[in-house]
């Protein structure tokens, strides 16, 4: 009997050492989890000045950036090679369309290693209403740290990276006329 | 008794571990729920996580206090109306604005001098950055100027120093625009040391007939001590109908 009772403060110190351990995991769990959504790769140039460049465009003339100042860009990554991209550029250039009157320039800027094959593009079957441009070094690709096709950028007109769509898919076609939209109201 | 006494605590021991499961839980959806956000939910839930606040314009501070004067003026004569007499309404309308308007002034000149200090600032500064990054000892400043071109449609320069490539430049339809109207562009800043140097400059666009034109120029120079100027000049000679490229050396 006396050796029962003794072991009563044993076994709650155990559940209590249990409760404390699972506790303290918990909580490391929960902070590891926290630190982890704060380092989700946000684009680094959201909020910055876009980076100056000019490029030499498939057909038409040369293209510098910082000349389009009080115009709403919308920069296009893409590649040939990429399906979504030539649907997403496809629905680029109808809100092109709509929106050229309100201050919207865009361009496509080419990725591809065989530039001949986006000047097939540009002058084969599905043309667009917008420069594409060439960038055959990747300097400017590297310089935006393109890392997904198609990659779209929404410069407002002060010349500062604002929206960033990774993808290309009917939401994020609604996503990004939404915000085009709010950058043209601006 | 000792199985009687165990059980409740064994039980106390899983409550540990089931709320320790689901703290865990709760902070990984915590986690994800930026990333669902960010391709599920419309722009204004993804805005947060995707989108950077709005820069604010640099006339902002200005704005206000000019909004809430125009504001104070209609208030002023809506108010004025209900002592009843007119001639004692326009006293009113006129002293809202008298009261409020040097503030504003004052206000305006404030922002316009710290304006202009900071211009003058920003001035100060780029002169010293080039100072201290191209001293006049090691100074080597390539211009590019045009003349004409009605046979030469400029669309690069390539510009290399001692067979080194310094620069790469694609000019727009706008800055041959300028440079037809007589502007000149620093086409590149940079350091070299004392002693003989070689510049060659690639001009490439459209010649004659609208044909693809490509040509060089060189200039073996001696630098000295001081900066160094040279001038990449396009002229049109008449005669041979064609373009002229040529590197003047300003001592």
């Amino acid at each position: 009997m006396r050796l029962q009772r003794s072991k009563r403060p044993v076994l709650r110190r155990v559940c209590l050492w249990w409760r404390c351990v699972s506790a303290a995991f918990a909580v490391l769990i929960a902070l590891g989890a926290g630190t982890a959504s704060l380092a989700q790769p946000t684009y680094f140039l959201l909020g910055h000045e876009a980076p100056d460049f000019a490029l030499r465009a498939v057909a038409g003339s040369n293209v510098r950036l910082s000349e389009h100042r009080g115009d709403v860009v919308v920069l296009s990554f893409w590649s040939s090679r990429c399906s979504p991209c030539r649907t997403q550029l496809a629905a680029l250039d109808k809100s092109l369309s709509t929106y050229r009157s309100a201050g919207l320039q865009m361009y496509g800027i080419n990725v591809d290693d065989d530039q001949t094959r986006a000047i097939e593009f540009a002058h084969g079957g599905q043309t667009v209403n917008f420069a594409l441009l060439l960038d055959p070094a990747k300097a400017v690709s590297r310089r935006y740290e393109v890392d997904n096709l198609p990659m779209t950028l929404l410069i407002d007109r002060n010349g500062i990276v604002r929206y960033v769509l990774r993808d290309y898919s009917a939401k994020s076609d609604d996503l990004y006329l939404q915000q085009l939209r709010t950058l043209l109201n601006e | 008794m000792s199985h009687v006494v165990s059980r409740p605590s064994f039980l106390a021991a899983r409550k540990g571990w089931g709320a320790g499961l689901v703290a865990a839980m709760i902070g990984l959806s915590l986690a994800a729920s930026p990333a669902i956000a960010q391709h599920a939910a419309p722009a204004a839930a993804a805005a947060p996580a995707n989108a950077a606040p709005p820069p604010a314009p640099a006339s902002t501070p200005a704005t206000p206090p000019a909004g809430a004067d125009t504001a104070a003026a209609p208030g002023a004569t809506a108010t004025a109306p209900a002592a009843g007499a007119d001639a004692a309404a326009t006293p009113p309308a006129a002293d809202a604005p008298t009261d409020a308007a040097p503030d504003t002034r004052g206000l305006d000149t404030e922002v316009q001098s710290l304006k202009k200090d900071v211009v003058d600032l920003n001035r100060d500064l780029f002169v010293l950055e080039e100072e201290l990054l191209f001293p006049a000892n090691t100074q080597v400043a390539v211009f590019l100027s045009m003349d004409v071109g009605d046979f030469f449609a400029l669309d690069s320069v390539q510009l290399k120093i001692d067979q080194k490539e310094v620069i790469n430049y694609l000019y727009t339809p706008r800055e041959v625009e300028a440079l037809l109207r007589g502007g000149v562009h620093r086409l590149y800043l940079g350091n070299l040391k004392v002693g003989k140097h070689e510049l060659v400059a690639f001009f490439s666009g459209k010649g004659p007939n609208d044909r693809d034109y490509k040509r060089g120029a060189n200039l073996s120079f001696e630098k000295g001590i001081g900066a160094k100027y040279l001038e990449l000049k396009i002229n049109d000679r008449q005669r041979k109908q064609q373009p002229e490229f040529e590197i003047k050396d300003w001592e």
